[in-house]
């Protein structure tokens, strides 16, 4: 049961990642745009349990590493997205305000979102990575807020009945 | 949960942790087998950004629009005149044309400087949510583009080629705040260190405090030894404003970079250089002063009714 769901899970954020390379990131939109892995994985991880929120963090967050365009190292992205979605799924799981609310869902989405990319900064401020100026960051971690609310309200549907179609109605390992 | 319980899905994490971690490691180690893995995503990843830059080029072109609504207003009232399908067959024809302009003033340029270039198409931009400004282009190495090479578009210096790929590379823009370019300014030949800072405004580090730029002088590329990562001559973008502090070690002064990084559509690698350094030919022309219509009027008296009478 757990290696069928963790292929479908890896096979669906491979395609949600090819999307993201080949489309959305061509769009070139204003405001530095959206990370559909980002904000997709953190919506499954808010429908999930905590250990399924950290193993859909790590495939997510890899692939997003493997990305040309990320400038980070290897492995952190990953690290952030399993602590990111782990900690969503944790205030999420059993938390029928919540699970039951989508209006709270894209919230909690959108926060985590922009929290992400706030520690993903200061992490490669720490690594030595360089950001750009300060306006520019700024720019970005708040269009990237903006474009969570109001992506996320959209990909909510499909990502809840894609959950609940590959592990029922609570996520199981 | 519920099957392992609350230990096996701790030591769950703690193993999920410790492999990013464990990969952080290697790739601050600088181990290969990684950047076989970027390189081999990449290179299973360009045909399907070729197919996306095909879709995605009328939608595109509708953001950049709404982007630049002050700027583009009137070509936007023109359009709303006309019916959708002409729209549609208009936009398909400007999206054809600005990537001929775009390659005729890149050969143009090329050509004044004896580069002997391959024109390239962008078939990505990398996501400025990641903080670096990239792109990538549908030529890699089986068409001779290597790492450190030049690459312009006809208004001057895009970036450096960072990574190549089987058919696709790489190219690190001239914006990314890790970019850096050796330059002199056309004329006096000063020289200094320019940054990029995450926009269209770079910043100019010269040498001392004792050397004078203006709001206006060109900065050309210095070239670097056998030409790689920069071919010398390149026109690189125009002093916009000039920090004057007197405590300061060396001056420094914001450029304005030539090429329009939003609408980058064909860009050249620069294969090789010419043998003769281009100096100052590249410089591009000041624009011409718009003529302002001139009215003479003469006056001429009319004689008056009551002479004319008499």
């Amino acid at each position: 049961m757990l290696v069928r769901q963790f292929s479908i899970s890896t096979l669906v954020f491979i395609l949600i990642f090819l999307l993201q390379e080949s489309v959305v990131n061509q769009l070139r939109l204003p405001g530095g745009g959206f990370s559909l892995p980002l904000l997709i994985a953190l919506t499954w991880a808010a429908l999930s349990t905590p250990t399924v929120g950290a193993l859909t963090g790590f495939i997510s967050g890899f692939l997003m590493d493997l990305s040309q365009s990320s400038s980070g190292v290897i492995g952190h992205w990953t690290l952030l997205m399993i602590l990111a979605c782990y900690a969503v799924a944790f205030l999420g799981f059993g938390n029928d305000n919540i699970r039951g609310n989508p209006v709270t869902n894209i919230f909690l989405v959108s926060i985590a979102s922009v929290i992400t990319l706030i520690t993903f900064v200061i992490t490669n401020l720490l690594l030595g990575v360089p950001t750009g100026n300060f306006s520019r960051v700024l720019i970005t971690i708040i269009g990237s807020g903006i474009w969570a609310l109001l992506v996320t309200p959209l990909i909510l549907p499909v990502v809840t009945r894609l959950h609940r179609v590959l592990f029922g109605n609570q996520a199981h390992i | 949960m519920r099957y392992g319980g609350e230990g096996r899905a701790r030591l769950l994490l703690i193993i999920l942790i410790v492999t990013s971690l464990f990969l952080i490691t290697l790739d601050l180690r600088g181990v290969k087998i990684l950047d076989g893995l970027r390189g081999g995503t990449q290179n299973i990843l360009a045909p399907f950004q070729k197919a996306g830059t095909t879709v995605v080029t009328p939608f595109r072109n509708f953001f950049g629009d709404v982007t630049h609504l002050g700027r583009t207003r009137n070509q936007i009232e023109k359009l709303k005149e006309e019916n959708a399908k002409l729209r549609t067959k208009l936009l398909e024809r400007k999206n054809a044309d600005g990537e001929l302009i775009q390659l005729k003033s890149v050969l143009d340029l090329a050509g004044r400087a004896g580069y002997k270039v391959l024109a390239a198409r962008v078939i990505s931009q990398g996501a400025s949510t990641s903080f670096s400004q990239t792109l990538t282009i549908d030529a890699g190495t089986t068409s001779g583009v290597r790492q450190n090479m030049t690459v312009l578009s006809g208004d001057g210096l895009v970036g450096v080629v960072k990574e190549s790929y089987l058919n696709s590379a790489l190219v690190m823009l001239a914006t990314d705040p890790d970019f850096k370019v050796g330059v002199r300014v056309a004329g006096s030949q000063q020289i200094g260190i320019l940054s990029g800072r995450g926009s269209k405004l770079a910043e100019l580090q010269l040498l001392d405090n004792q050397n004078i730029v203006k709001v206006g002088d060109v900065l050309l590329a210095r070239g670097s030894t056998h030409n790689r990562p920069f071919v010398p001559g390149i026109p690189v973008g125009v002093i916009s404003s000039v920090d004057n502090s007197a405590g300061s070690i060396a001056q420094t002064a914001s450029v304005l970079l030539y090429p329009n990084f939003s609408a980058l559509g064909i860009v050249s690698v620069v294969i090789s250089a010419g043998k003769n350094n281009p100096g100052d030919a590249l410089v591009p022309a000041a624009p011409l002063p718009t003529p302002v219509p001139t009215v003479t009027i003469y006056a001429t008296p009319t004689p008056s009714n009551s002479t004319s009478t008499k």
